[in-house]
């Protein structure tokens, strides 16, 4: 059944259960959120996202708000204003808010509420300061720009469940640890990124990227990993032909925005002079240039020779962790039906 | 895992019926097995033991303020200097101690004897000021007892704890005759007509003691005022999941001390009232989650709940009692809930309410102390019976708590409606000239003594005089005190306390606490002033519970009814 409510007086339908933050989303009306991702459903932390119902007393969060059939939301009366207003300046009346030199500038999501609100300097300060991480090897940890949203603990406990996150101590003093508050690089963190890919901000940075290239340079390129045969769907953030950073694609399958290191981090092979471009022949000390022709000729050529002088059981396969099942059954095929041996293995289980 | 511990842990776990329940109380036998101390070592048995992470355990750790992650000496001297201490004199004690043993608060003495510091609210607020040794409390202390109680402590001795104050019962209902010697054993109880309410309350239909607590209108003594019988009736009926019912024992708000009158010396009536209620709601299974501070307390209750159960009072109920660690938050009921699954004491959002997802998801009531003590006299006499006590729509007795300055300082017991002149009385008078007072907890707006002339301690006259009745914990305060001050330490208060979850409590307590500092040390400008109300004026009702409320509107009440005496701070 067809539900409808009302936004800013305009008429809006929609179907099922959602909340009001979703239906806002979905017709193009802007309501901040910080400690909101889609991906972790509602927190209620940050308040930024607060709208005013028609019968209701206090300010609601959009974020966690069922919308019911008839409901009156004013995304942008007076008191909602200077509610999210408020909550803005308080998240830049200390820390380290520096726009210019941030790298994710363009594409930090306190950045847009400041603008979306007018907040051009934050009203008031209160200065406290705190150490930057940068212990770990592709993370880096800015606590002077945390808005403590809880995002990034999120990640690491529910969706990716490294559980190294959480936080530590509390109120003014609340921050986000690392076990028992190890720098990140002591820590059983295991460089995924997921936290990185979730902050809405940029206190949790990649470090390979940093100074390379703002937002708004790089082109994404969608694309699959290319180091196992899970097939994770990424997007390569390039400037040039370098590629400033790795992030995964969010609702795509099969991998949801989640990355191992190696997808997000470990992309600098493509860069090596060392990587193979032709097919090598060995001949005397050295290698030679050749043909796939010309190399898959001499491959079969040399199995047919071990075949004939000591049997097909001389020949063993090893699979490689980074093919699909498809090629690794393939692979089983061609041992057993062309080699005609059972020698064949996997090398996840050597 | 330490030899000897294993056993333990294990028995604390089984006690449970979710191991993650386990965490505080695993936790903190950790810590006293390691001199009192939950080092990276601590951390990681207590994470090894629980199948928790570590970052999990620490940060729960961390959110508690009874867990030492750094080194404490041998006795941990924690004088409380939140607003009733400071009006007691706690300052002049920090100050002593800090002379005395030559280091500053925060500091440990160089033979690791004595770590000083200062802790916000124990919870003994006419028996101030208040050196909380370890575990053990120190009350009515002055400088000649804080010098004799080191001399003591050098010696290894720990002198008696003087806990004398002004106890009035004119009801006698939840006050008993503390000064007889058994007054809490289950004898005295019986002898004096305890556990007929719950014999009687067997007998009759859960559905009928609901109705019961409805009919008598009892409202919710935490300090919200809810009325608990609407409470008991928003459980789903026909749910297949088990109800849980919970005591909030957690006594955090400043001012308020009379939890711990009725379970320290009475503990029998807080148990014959969870019996019963847990027999009308269809709970099998209750809590009570009492204060860590609060641990002779605990003790206390744990016997008595064992005697009652030797008595077979409790087949139809187990009770476990559940030691908070300190933190105030936990007194709201969801943060409480997340504290007793093994978390930081952060509240969730509501709805969903915790009537039907509380504790483990389930059905769940929340009810105070004194609101659970007085179900055992509404069901033995009635609901008309118990409205003949109070006045319309604030029925029942209330225990009043005054701290502050008046001449004896203390508990008194009337009926809700009574009015603020007869309690400050019977404490003896206002001590000097009254500037003003706070009549609910340091939550609620205070009043000038102008507004307080003939107000009415109950809910309704409370709130049209624009304050909250709230807990009954009364603080009083003479013309010597600088409302000024008296701002800043209430703030400093919340801006420890708040769980830090979101941003207008978290930052805002920050901004408030920086602006009134600035403004006592003469720093402070027109505009901090300003700032300080516009802020408080948005915070209130933005939070995600209600302690933004708690520390907007006493700050707002602060600055506004007493803005001179901001603005003679500010430095032409």
């Amino acid at each position: 059944m067809k539900k409808t409510i009302f936004i800013d007086g305009m008429a809006v339908a929609f179907d099922g259960e959602k909340t009001v933050l979703q239906i806002a989303r979905e017709n193009g009306i802007y309501i901040p959120t910080l400690c909101y991702h889609p991906k972790l459903g509602p927190a209620g932390m940050c308040r930024v996202c607060v709208v005013e119902v028609d019968g209701m007393r206090a300010l609601q969060t959009s974020c966690s708000l069922m919308a019911t059939d008839g409901m009156r939301i004013q995304t942008a009366s007076p008191g909602v204003i200077e509610a999210r207003k408020m909550v803005v300046n308080l998240l830049l009346a200390n820390g380290n808010h520096d726009c210019l030199s941030c790298e994710v500038n363009g594409d930090c999501e306190l950045q847009d509420a400041a603008y979306h609100l007018g907040i051009e300097r934050p009203a008031f300060l209160v200065e406290e300061q705190a150490e930057r991480d940068t212990s770990a090897a592709f993370i880096m940890r800015d606590p002077n720009k945390c808005i403590l949203c809880g995002r990034c603990i999120e990640g690491c406990n529910r969706m990716v469940v490294n559980e190294v996150l959480d936080f530590g101590l509390r109120g003014g003093h609340t921050k986000v640890i690392c076990d028992a508050d190890v720098p990140m690089g002591q820590s059983t963190c295991v460089q995924c990124g997921e936290c990185v890919q979730l902050c809405p901000v940029g206190a949790l940075i990649d470090k390979k990227g940093i100074g390379q290239a703002r937002a708004w340079e790089v082109e994404k390129v969608r694309t699959t990993c290319p180091y196992c045969g899970v097939g994770c769907q990424l997007e390569l953030h390039v400037k040039g032909d370098q590629i400033i950073r790795v992030t995964g694609i969010d609702g795509a399958q099969p991998n949801q925005g989640h990355l191992c290191v190696k997808g997000r981090y470990g992309y600098d092979f493509i860069y090596s002079d060392d990587r193979l471009t032709t097919p090598l022949i060995r001949e005397a000390d050295g290698f030679r240039e050749a043909t796939w022709d010309e190399a898959l000729d001499l491959v079969a050529d040399k199995f047919s020779q071990i075949i004939a002088e000591s049997g097909p059981d001389a020949i063993a396969g090893v699979s490689c962790a980074r093919s699909t099942n498809e090629d690794s059954y393939n692979m089983q095929k061609l041992m057993r039906g062309v080699i005609g041996t059972n020698n064949i293995d996997h090398c996840a289980r050597t | 895992m330490r030899e000897g511990n294993q056993e333990n842990v294990e028995s604390i776990i089984e006690k449970y019926p979710k191991k993650e329940s386990a965490a505080l109380p695993v936790m903190q036998l950790i810590q006293e097995e390691n001199g009192n101390q939950l080092d990276a070592a601590g951390v990681e048995e207590a994470a090894r033991a629980l199948g928790m992470s570590k970052s999990r355990i620490y940060g729960i750790a961390t959110y508690y303020t009874m867990f030492n992650t750094r080194p404490v000496g041998k006795y941990h001297l924690q004088v409380d200097t939140c607003v009733p201490g400071f009006l007691h004199g706690a300052d002049e004690i920090v100050k002593h101690l800090e002379q005395t043993l030559g280091i500053s608060v925060g500091e440990t003495t160089a033979d690791d004897l004595f770590t000083l510091s200062t802790v916000q609210d124990l919870a003994s607020c006419a028996t101030g000021p208040v050196i909380q040794v370890n575990d053990r409390y120190f009350e009515n202390m002055t400088i000649e007892k804080t010098d004799e109680l080191i001399e003591a402590l050098r010696q290894g001795k720990e002198p008696d704890n003087d806990t004398s104050m002004t106890v009035v019962s004119e009801c006698g209902i939840l006050l008993n005759d503390r000064t007889q010697a058994d007054c809490r054993t289950l004898d005295f109880y019986k002898r004096n007509g305890g556990y007929q309410a719950l014999a009687k309350a067997l007998s009759m239909q859960p559905a009928d003691i609901v109705n019961e607590v409805k009919d008598a209108q009892i409202r919710g003594r935490g300090g919200a005022g809810f009325p608990a019988g609407a409470k008991w009736s928003f459980l789903p009926k026909d749910d297949p999941r088990p109800v849980y019912l919970i005591c909030n024992a957690d006594e955090g708000e400043p001012g308020t001390f009379k939890d711990r009158q009725i379970m320290e010396f009475n503990p029998h009536l807080v148990i014959e009232g969870i019996a019963i209620s847990a027999y009308a709601i269809g709970a099998a299974q209750a809590f009570i989650y009492i204060r860590g501070e609060f641990t002779w307390i605990a003790d206390i209750l744990e016997a008595a709940i064992e005697a009652a159960k030797a008595d077979g009072q409790l087949d139809h109920v187990d009770i476990i009692v559940h030691r908070g660690a300190g933190s105030y938050v936990c007194g709201e009921e969801t943060a409480l809930i997340e504290s007793i699954e093994g978390k930081r004491g952060n509240p969730r959002s509501k709805p969903p309410f915790p009537a039907n997802i509380g504790l483990y998801g389930c059905p769940t009531v929340v009810n105070n102390v004194e609101t659970l003590a007085s179900v055992p006299y509404i069901v033995r006499h009635g609901a008309e019976t118990f409205k003949q006590i109070g006045i319309p729509n604030n029925y029942g007795p209330k225990i009043f708590g005054v701290s502050g300055h008046v001449n004896t300082p203390g508990v008194f017991e009337y009926p809700l409606g009574t009015p603020l002149k007869t309690i400050l009385d019977a404490a003896g008078g206002v001590k000097g000239k009254m500037k003003g007072v706070i009549v609910g907890g340091l939550s609620v707006p205070i009043l000038t003594a102008a507004e307080a002339e003939g107000l009415s301690l109950d809910y309704d006259s409370c709130q049209k005089a624009g304050t909250s009745l709230g807990s009954g914990g009364i603080i009083v305060v003479n013309d010597s005190v600088s409302i000024p001050e008296l701002a800043l330490r209430t703030i400093e208060f919340y801006h420890h306390e708040s769980c830090g979850q979101c941003v207008p409590c978290r930052e805002g307590s920050l901004v408030v606490e920086s602006k009134l500092r600035a403004l006592v040390e003469g720093r402070g400008t027109r505009e901090d002033i300003d700032l300080v109300l516009q802020l408080c004026g948005t915070i209130r009702g933005l939070t995600l519970c209600p302690t933004g409320e708690a520390f907007s509107m006493p700050i707002q009440a602060m600055v506004t009814k007493f803005r001179p005496e901001f603005e003679a701070l500010i430095q032409q």
